[in-house]
């Protein structure tokens, strides 16, 4: 996400030297000195930009669903398309969440999970993990899992398929409400060089105007 | 003893410069208010949790600290002042010449989410000015707002300006049920222009492609009145045109006072819209992440405690004042309090209280010490 990340900015005049992304340093800096980037996990990235720490940020749309952040959403750009999926073994229970009274689900998206199967009606025991969720039904640890899903082969290949897609998730800037204001040209000529970018890079015609 | 070993949370002490500076920066912003001649009116730390809810609404209502009385009645601490400030205007105020103008210094309380940023216990700073229909009054309350920021050197703040009808226009010219009035709100607040313009696909296809795309960029960037020339240009409804001629004016007039840098217009908040009846804003400070005060005009408010009445008035949280200020020290206007004097105790107890009263007399902060 971060190397994509940074492939875009570039394209859309913001460029990081590449002495500078070589280095271990954690904040890099825009050759022209206007930006400055600050390198942290996908999964941060929504609380520096809420506390206003970064002014705008990269995440992906499962990472800010999850957070829950309370941030602007103004771009989506387009690239780490992935789904966020329920799956399991479809044999073991089909769509039928009636025949358990509580659904055991394993993920690493507690509260997206939690919303799911609540907006179902489906009571459910969440069960959160870190890392190789596909193992949670394999195991007998869940009887669900929700994970984000790019093409589908590692589930298949653990005897597990999609049982349904939550939602559709790529790559988003996200920008502080406050810096929003504050730094108003910096955070608008961010997001105008971006989606001049974006829309130059799809087919979709849109009429350039204002 | 778990109140030994465990703080409830939003709790919050305060000591030593921190206590001073919050002192300050309340007393600076009291001394604006008294200088636009509004009264500070001092309001009960709770009441019945129906006022509340009559007030500023069910489902924030929801948010309050709630106790019985000893009859069974249902109580509330105050998660606000605005509807307190109200009902008190509303009865006991009825003859009082109008507008009325009154302010506020208080601590309000609120159950938010955990993950919440916002502090369960706050202290709000504001004004709310009652009977005065004109948009003189919106511009007043905004310059009142400014005045507070300026005083305390927070000079790059910005405050961003909205009105309800902007977002009410439109979505009444979609003919939005409440489902998709939720929806479109939510995505115009987060700025989600791809999202809005597939809404729009969706549920205005008579619409021209072009006006669509230039609308869902409309919301997505704030500005000055680059925002309201092309607002005119992209709008079809009358409601949400007067609501931008009524922004242009309010601009207009504080630009013309020099305060257009501080000010931007910003169509795509779509904040309070259950609670405000025309003008809507946002305070922000230079080093504060996040809003620090809010206002607008509320037409609907005092009619739910006696006779309907024009109001518009605003909240400034002092915690984000002082956060600000503490994020800019460099520029404080503030400075901490005088140094304290030392009297060393010799065995003549009485000289010592005596020399102690002539240095008080003078100024000075004065201790005396054993040894």
């Amino acid at each position: 996400m971060q190397d994509d990340a940074l492939a875009l900015f570039a394209r859309a005049g913001h460029l990081v030297a590449e002495s500078e992304l070589n280095s271990r340093k954690l904040i890099v800096s825009t050759t022209d000195g206007r930006y400055s980037f600050v390198l942290v996990k996908p999964g941060d990235a929504p609380t520096y930009v809420e506390y206003g720490v970064a002014d705008a940020g990269v995440c992906g749309r499962d990472v800010l669903m999850e957070s829950r952040a309370d941030v602007h959403e103004p771009l989506d750009l387009k690239f780490g398309r992935c789904k966020i999926a329920v799956a399991g073994k479809r044999e073991v229970l089909g769509e039928d969440y009636n025949l358990l009274a509580t659904v055991r689900v394993g993920t690493k998206y507690p509260r997206i999970a939690t919303d799911y199967f609540h907006a179902k009606g489906v009571p459910i025991e969440v069960i959160t993990l870190s890392g190789s969720v596909e193992l949670a039904p394999l195991l007998g640890l869940s009887d669900r899992i929700v994970d984000l899903v790019e093409t589908g082969q590692t589930l298949k290949e653990n005897g597990l398929e999609v049982i349904d897609v939550i939602a559709e998730s790529t790559a988003r800037l996200i920008v502080n409400r406050a810096s929003f204001h504050l730094k108003r040209v910096e955070v608008s000529d961010l997001i105008t060089s971006l989606s001049r970018v974006i829309d130059s890079g799809t087919n979709k015609g849109s009429a350039e105007s204002g | 003893m778990s109140s030994l070993t465990k703080i409830p949370a939003g709790v919050q002490y305060f000591f030593d410069d921190e206590v001073k500076l919050r002192r300050y920066v309340e007393r600076r912003a009291m001394d604006v208010f008294a200088g636009w001649s509004y009264d500070e009116i001092i309001l009960p730390m709770f009441d019945y949790h129906d006022l509340f809810a009559r007030g500023m609404g069910e489902e924030k209502a929801e948010r309050t600290y709630r106790f019985v009385d000893r009859d069974g009645a249902l109580l509330a601490l105050r998660p606000e002042l605005t509807s307190l400030v109200a009902r008190t205007v509303a009865t006991r105020f009825i003859k009082r010449a109008r507008p009325v103008r009154l302010c506020y210094s208080g601590e309000v309380f609120r159950y938010d989410e955990p993950t919440e940023r916002a502090a369960r216990e706050f202290h709000q700073l504001g004004v709310e000015q009652i009977g005065e229909p004109d948009i003189l009054a919106d511009i007043e309350v905004l310059l009142v707002a400014a005045e507070v920021l300026a005083a305390l050197g927070l000079d790059g703040f910005r405050i961003a300006l909205s009105h309800v009808d902007f977002f009410n226009g439109v979505a009444d010219f979609l003919k939005l049920e409440a489902r998709g009035r939720a929806q479109l709100r939510e995505i115009i607040d987060r700025r989600n222009s791809l999202a809005v313009e597939e809404f729009l696909q969706t549920r205005a296809p008579g619409v021209e492609e072009s006006r669509r795309a230039d609308f869902s960029r409309l919301i997505q960037i704030a500005g000055k009145q680059d925002v309201i020339r092309r607002a005119r240009e992209i709008l079809i409804n009358g409601r949400s045109l007067a609501a931008v001629d009524h922004l242009d004016k309010i601009y207009s007039t504080l630009d013309s006072l020099g305060f257009g840098e501080n000010f931007d217009i910003d169509l795509g908040d779509t904040g309070g819209l259950e609670y405000y009846t025309g003008l809507t804003f946002k305070v922000y400070a230079p080093g504060f992440g996040a809003e620090i005060g809010g206002g607008g005009r509320y037409d609907n408010l005092i009619a739910n405690f006696g006779e309907p009445e024009p109001a518009v008035g605003f909240s400034i949280a002092l915690d984000g004042l002082v956060g600000a200020i503490s994020m800019n020290d460099d520029k404080l206007h503030w400075r901490g309090a005088g140094e304290v004097q030392t009297i060393s105790f010799d065995g003549d107890t009485a000289r010592a209280f005596e020399q102690a009263r002539r240095m008080r007399e003078q100024g000075k902060q004065v201790k005396i010490c054993a040894k």
